[in-house]
């Protein structure tokens, strides 16, 4: 198992490396922060913008081959990703940047799984009843709404409310009050206050997909042989149902994660956006709309990184919930 | 009581019966399970399909009833009503008593009680009855605890291990904690065995328990489901299409023809007095392994009536040689056979033998099936009469091998050892003779039509098809050369035809491709289509809309397009239904005879290849360890494993079934991880365990070449050897005793 | 539980009609049939052709275009002057809507059609060659999916000034990206099912018979995948609009001067509260369309599906339409 994955892993590496090179010529060729310097004012001279640019590592007089190839050392040799054009360093300012957007997603992830499993499991059980009508609807409806309209949307809701009660109990944007005083708990309503939302936001969107795929799979077992045989024992059809179609039912959903993490990462992206938090998404687009090179390039890596960790996650979860892929 | 009054008893019966009343005390006290008037509903798209309709039994302790029937006659269906396992959906009327109690209309949590408890049920695909994530111990003990909640874990695992031994599963112990895809089919099928006998049920229902499974794992599943019948006392319900399965364990049989039993009576009725034409035609049309003597087999033309509308005649009528217009006035009812072994009365299981045809009393045991059912003659060919080394070869093959790396891990694949799929095949098929290749799944037969259809240039031995040899060289012209010679017809004919081709384009496609003009296509197809006794104006049909049999024949059709001289046939009738498979088996008996066509038949039926070859070769990982005349080898043969394997095969003859001797062997086919190293065979031989340690040590280092068997008398005096070898150092060796099985006539 | 001797009932319906009239009706049309008789999907592809006409002829019954500025009236609500309205800057919005919905739709059915087709090829060729080919090019295929498409998207057009953003307009540009990374999930699905029908009986006896792999290719694969590739281009036409929707809103897809339904609802969004009808009307008309591509989504998989609950009553139509 632990070869197994060490090779994963190699192949992973392999691939975000060639991933993240291709990014960087892309990201070389197109962007031109010169082109910006020449918006300032007073008007920087075309030197003054080359020398401020090769202090920073940003040679635009240099071949985008011999670029890359500085760059690459300096990330395989230092582990420095760069400087942004206004002089801020990648490294730096990626650190806090990566831990926000990780607090926004963990908590949307796991509700994600959790209702979408759970809604699933219930609508199988009320098939073409009332209930599954209206839940799998609104799961196909969630299919043909883009994820930072619903997000938006989510948004004028909370504020609606907020204008309604005439009271600011939702913050829609920014992740903690400035300057906010006082002790453990008024700070910890505040965060909640912050996260509500957008958590909120990312898992009404998210937990559409795993809840038609678990309710899909989960009724393709309810009437499989095996759950024939459990009744046959002198199960109830629930017990049998619980037993072991539902174990089965969940090997494929447990496969599909691999593709949540990616998703709801992208769905991030917007998220940060939409309500103004300062994590890694929103300071990219923002970075890459500044011409950053280097920032562009660290979140393709970071992006495909995670994509990785979904991956072998995914792998993983299928050992864990299927002895048939167990190696031995 | 006189035949006389027994029928007027029966007649009240049958009356209130069709009033849908019982007589009271109508079962016998003594029944644990008696079954009346079951009908089963369902509703599809195109309305009610009535499965079930009308079904009476008794089954007394201790019993076994075989339940006989071919796809779609409602003989699952019945047992699925029983147990309570219908959707609820399914419309369920009639009366199921459990010593006594009523169990129709009983709630699915009431229905627990008895469930796995005091009736128990073994299905038919075991590699998808067990549940793929939980271990076969857990499997066992969960049918312990659902019945037994306060038995202590330690007694319910030395249960479950007892169980696991009872069923022959070697160190059961240590197999409780694998995986059920750890284990091969014939284990799996074990485990369910030992799952249903858990809490010692009175009733044991098995659907089908041995189809899917090989010859020799048949035999083993068999024996141990009659040790659990002994074990437990259960009276067995068995249901199966074979009527040979069912010869030698049955007590009773029922036949069932579209949803409705048509027949039933002692083992004994129904198999040497069978009165209606239903059950003649299905007695006839399986051939038989232990006769060497040819006749055709009767076919049952025709296919099984649709169930949405209710018959209003006689549901065989369309189907029945005999039929006449009072058939279609109404359907008959089953009535008892007044007759020399007319015994008993009441319903199915008391051995009473009914039959629901209005003719059953002009019928009987001295009727001639073949002549109802105008089989056709023998077909005899042109070269029948020419000796066999006088006729061109039209295949041969030198040495043939294919071994495949053996990878482990479905996540990370690395090599662990070689498969020797084939290892050093040698035959060769002359004009107009039909050879097959036997052998239980995974012994390379399979593989070895698969390298003869490529025809590779690179593959290792030398395959020779109507002279062109794939050494030789392989161009693409050569390839076209030698795809004329020979075409190959598929076990499944539903998966072998394009879904989206009609009949007419299935056919042409060979045709274009051999560059025939569009008008002459056109006439061979028609041609074609008669040949394979099909009706021409059928071929713009999609095959969706023609039975199995007919898919199959549009196959052959295909396979004879381009006039091939050799023909490879897959397993072609293992898919279809008894009565059809008959009708499919003369088709080809009678184009190898008329077109002189030579074939290469692989199937693990050995009565349907007694019938139709003329010479076998057995196959065991890989090699051929007999080969010769088809007569040679059935009757006589040399081989442990062509003798264990003939006589594992069940006959449909009840006397000869319950006295026969029978090598039951051992395990399954060993991995090809531990291949031995000298006779492959030495690790399940019934001969090699009764042998003393010299002798097996023989065994266990040389590998035993093929040989030419002694011929008897009368052929050595003709001055020709035998047409018979054999690879085997003790092939007259004393057989184990463990593993003979005789069953005493009960 | 295959049983092969089991008829299909549908098919022994169908038999008994056709004993009658001896006409063959081609897959094709029953499953044409079978799509019309399904209301709603109907519905989506009446609503979803009107749309498309619309955007093409929409400009002919209103006297403003895109550019025009109407100095009196700015951020006016809808009026018998503006069918919707105007812009914040005075523009007509129903000029505006005729031409973001045409962008909308013609990226939508460019990144659909050609998505499925490199897609359908990629796809192919791995199941065809196997062996080494296959894995380089399924290397290839996941490391595109691995890349993040957001991102280079965002790289791709908000490249400044010089190279491909000159030369073309911020829409062709979307496609293209679109097009890199919208086609690897039904390649991969292509793959394995033309893997799993290479191991068919029908296609081996094609191959014994002699027949020549690129026939069997057209004739015997490609047909039968043939619904997966219709499913999958509503598929890709209703992924491209939501992916189009999607990066305009947060400014890194379509950029004005171009117009798109993205870019509509991304430029009304500071003001949802003043003029919401800038708002809702083209978020709605983005609705009709995806909405209508998922109902006719629906419908098709409902008539290519065998088992269809549709079956039985298509015959009567196919009756009557038969000669």
């Amino acid at each position: 198992m632990f070869r197994y994955l060490a090779k994963r892993a190699a192949t992973y590496l392999l691939m975000i490396f060639l991933t993240t090179s291709a990014g960087y010529f892309l990201a070389v060729s197109t962007l031109q922060p010169a082109l910006l310097e020449q918006e300032r004012i007073p008007r920087p001279t075309p030197e003054q913008v080359a020398n401020s640019f090769r202090l920073k590592g940003l040679d635009p007089t240099l071949s985008p081959w011999e670029r890359y190839v500085d760059w690459l050392t300096a990330v395989v040799t230092r582990w420095d990703w760069g400087r942004s054009p206004n002089g801020a360093f990648i490294n730096a300012e990626f650190g806090d940047r990566v831990w926000i957007s990780t607090r926004l997603f963990l908590a949307s992830i796991v509700l994600t799984l959790i209702i979408g499993v759970a809604l699933g499991v219930y609508t199988a059980a009320r098939q073409y009843k009332f209930q599954d009508r209206v839940i799998t609807s609104y799961s196909y409806l969630v299919y043909i709404v883009p994820a930072p309209i619903a997000y938006f949307l989510v948004q004028l809701g909370a504020i609606n409310i907020n204008e309604s009660i005439g009271e600011r109990i939702f913050f829609v944007t920014g992740i903690s009050t400035p300057g906010l005083e006082g002790n453990g708990w008024v700070q910890f309503v505040d965060m909640v206050a912050h996260y509500a939302v957008p958590t909120l936001a990312i898992t009404l969107v998210g937990w559409g997909t795993y809840q038609i795929a678990q309710r899909q799979y989960l009724l393709d077992n309810v009437n499989a042989d095996f759950v024939r045989t459990a009744r046959a024992k002198g199960l109830t059809r629930n017990q049998a149902i619980t037993r072991h179609a539902l174990r089965v039912s969940f090997i494929p959903v447990a496969q599909s994660i691999a593709f949540t993490i990616p998703a709801i990462f992208a769905g991030g992206f917007f998220a940060e956006k939409i309500f103004a938090w300062p994590g890694v998404g929103s300071w990219s687009i923002d970075a890459i709309a500044l011409q950053d090179v280097n920032a562009a390039t660290a979140t393709l890596a970071y992006g495909s990184l995670i994509f990785a960790i979904g991956a072998i996650l995914a792998d993983f979860a299928t050992t864990l919930v299927d002895p048939r892929v167990r190696v031995q | 009581m006189s035949s006389e009054t027994t029928a007027r008893t029966d007649m009240i019966a049958e009356r209130l019966h069709v009033a849908g009343l019982h007589a009271p005390g109508d079962a016998p006290a003594d029944a644990v399970l008696s079954v009346r008037d079951l009908n089963v509903r369902f509703n599809s798209e195109n309305g009610v399909v009535h499965a079930v309709r009308g079904v009476d039994f008794d089954l007394l302790p201790g019993k076994t009833l075989g339940i006989v029937g071919e796809s779609g006659s409602g003989k699952s269906v019945t047992s699925l009503a029983i147990m309570g396992l219908l959707p609820a959906t399914a419309e369920v009327t009639g009366s199921v008593r459990l010593n006594g109690t009523e169990l129709l209309g009983l709630s699915d949590k009431a229905m627990c009680r008895y469930r796995g408890n005091d009736i128990a049920m073994v299905f038919q695909d075991p590699l998808s009855s067990l549940t793929p994530v939980y271990t076969v111990g857990h499997q066992i003990i969960e049918a312990l605890t659902v019945h037994h909640p306060k038995m202590s874990k330690q007694a319910k695992e030395a249960r479950a291990v007892e169980l696991l031994g009872m069923v022959g599963i070697p160190s059961p112990k240590d197999r409780l904690k694998a995986f059920p895809h750890e284990f091969s089919g014939g284990m799996r099928q074990r485990v369910m065995i030992a799952i249903a006998i858990a809490n010692n049920p009175r009733v044991l229902i098995a659907d089908e328990p041995t189809t899917a499974l090989d010859v020799t794992i048949q035999a083993q599943v068999l024996e141990v489901l009659h040790t659990a019948q002994e074990e437990t006392g259960a009276a067995v319900v068995m249901i199966t299409h074979d009527l040979g399965v069912v010869a030698g364990m049955a007590d009773d049989i029922m036949v069932m023809y579209a949803g409705k039993p048509v027949e039933t009576g002692s083992v004994d009725d129904i198999y040497y007095s069978p009165r209606m034409p239903y059950t003649m035609g299905l007695l006839g049309a399986v051939p038989r392994v232990d006769v060497a003597e040819k006749s055709s087999l009767v076919p049952i033309e025709g296919i099984p009536p649709n169930l949405i509308h209710t018959p209003t005649g006689c549901s065989f009528a369309p189907r029945c040689p005999l039929v006449s217009d009072a058939c279609l006035q109404g359907e008959p009812e089953l009535w008892p056979v007044s007759g020399p072994l007319a015994t008993g009365n009441g319903v199915a299981g008391s051995g009473a033998h009914k039959a629901a045809c209005i003719k059953t009393d002009s019928l009987g045991a001295e009727v001639d099936v073949h002549e109802i059912f105008q089989a056709p003659a023998v077909p005899i060919s042109r070269f029948d009469a020419v000796p066999r080394l006088e006729r061109r070869t039209v295949l041969e093959l030198r040495d043939v091998r294919k071994h495949f790396p053996l990878l482990k891990g479905s996540l990370i694949k690395r090599r662990i050892g070689t498969v020797k799929a084939v290892d050093g095949l040698s035959f060769d098929i002359r004009e107009g003779e039909c050879f097959s290749i036997v052998g239980e799944s995974g012994c390379g037969k399979t593989t070895t039509l698969l390298e003869i259809m490529e025809f590779h240039k690179d593959q290792d031995g030398e395959v020779t098809i109507g002279g062109l040899s794939n050494k030789a060289d392989s161009d693409a012209r050569t390839k076209a050369a030698m795809r004329k010679e020979l075409q190959m017809v598929f076990q499944d004919p539903t998966g072998a035809l394009d879904p989206r081709f009609t009949v007419f384009e299935v056919l042409s496609e060979p045709l274009e491709n051999a560059g025939m003009a569009k008008p002459a296509i056109r006439k061979r197809i028609m041609e074609l289509m008669e040949l394979v006794g099909l009706q021409p104006d059928h071929v713009n049909r999609f095959p969706n809309q023609f039975s199995g049999g007919q898919r199959q024949r549009i196959g052959i059709a295909r396979a004879l397009a381009v006039n091939p001289k050799l023909v490879v046939l897959d397993e072609p009738v293992s898919a279809l239904d008894v009565s059809v498979q008959a009708g499919v088996i003369n088709l080809l008996d009678k184009l190898r005879a008329e077109l002189g066509l030579s074939y290469l038949m692989v199937a693990h039926d050995l009565s349907v290849v007694r019938h139709i070859s003329n010479r076998v070769a057995v196959m065991y990982l890989g090699k051929i360890v007999e080969i010769g005349d088809v007569d040679s080898v059935f009757d006589n043969p040399r081989h442990p494993y062509t003798r264990a394997l003939l006589s594992a095969i069940p006959v449909p003859d009840p006397q000869l079934e319950r006295t026969r001797e029978r090598i039951i062997l051992q395990g399954d086919l060993p991995s090809p991880l531990d291949a031995p190293k000298g006779c492959n065979f030495a690790t399940r031989c019934p001969v090699f365990a009764a042998l003393p340690a010299a002798k097996q040590e023989k065994c266990r280092t040389l590998e035993p070449p093929l040989e030419t068997a002694a011929a008897p008398q009368a052929v050595r005096e003709s001055g020709q050897d035998a047409d018979q070898q054999f690879a085997c150092f003790f092939p007259d060796g004393e057989l184990d005793a463990d593993m003979l099985v005789v069953h005493e006539n009960p | 539980m295959t049983n092969l001797n089991a008829i299909d009932p549908a098919a022994v319906a169908e038999e008994a009609r056709i004993e009658n009239d001896d006409v063959v009706i081609a897959k094709s049309a029953i499953i044409l049939r079978r799509f019309l008789r399904n209301k709603t999907a109907v519905a989506g592809l009446v609503i979803f052709i009107a749309l498309t006409v619309f955007s093409f002829v929409g400009g002919f019954f209103s006297p403003w275009d895109k550019e025009t500025i109407d100095p009196f009236n700015i951020g006016m609500p809808p009026s018998a002057e503006h069918l919707l309205g105007t812009s914040q800057a005075g523009i007509d919005l129903y000029a505006l809507m005729v031409e973001g919905t045409r962008i909308s739709i013609l990226i939508g059915l460019v990144v659909g059609l050609v998505s499925v087709l490199i897609a359908a090829v990629y796809g192919c060729t791995m199941a065809y060659f196997g062996g080494k080919v296959d894995k380089v090019m399924l290397f290839v295929l996941e490391a595109l999916i691995m890349m993040p498409a957001l991102l280079v998207v965002a790289v791709a057009t908000s490249g400044g000034g010089n190279g491909l953003r000159e030369n073309l307009p911020s829409w062709l540009l979307l496609i293209i990206v679109l097009l890199v990374f919208s086609w690897m999930g039904t390649a991969r699905l292509i793959r394995s099912l033309s893997m799993s029908l290479m191991q068919r009986d029908f296609v081996k006896a094609a191959q014994y018979m002699g027949i020549p792999a690129r026939r069997i290719v057209w004739r015997h694969l490609v047909p039968n995948i043939g619904s997966l590739l219709v499913l999958d281009v509503t598929r890709g036409v209703t992924g491209a609009i939501l992916a189009e929707v999607a990066f305009s809103f947060i400014g890194i897809g379509i950029k004005v001067p171009d117009v798109s339904l993205g870019v509509l609802i991304n430029q009304a969004t500071s003001q949802v509260q003043t003029f919401p009808w800038m708002f809702w009307v083209p978020l709605v008309v983005m609705f009709l369309l995806t909405g209508s591509l998922a109902m006719m989504n629906d419908g098709l998989r409902d008539a290519f599906d065998p088992s269809s609950s549709s079956v039985g009553s298509a015959k009567k139509t196919a009756g009557k339409k038969g000669k």
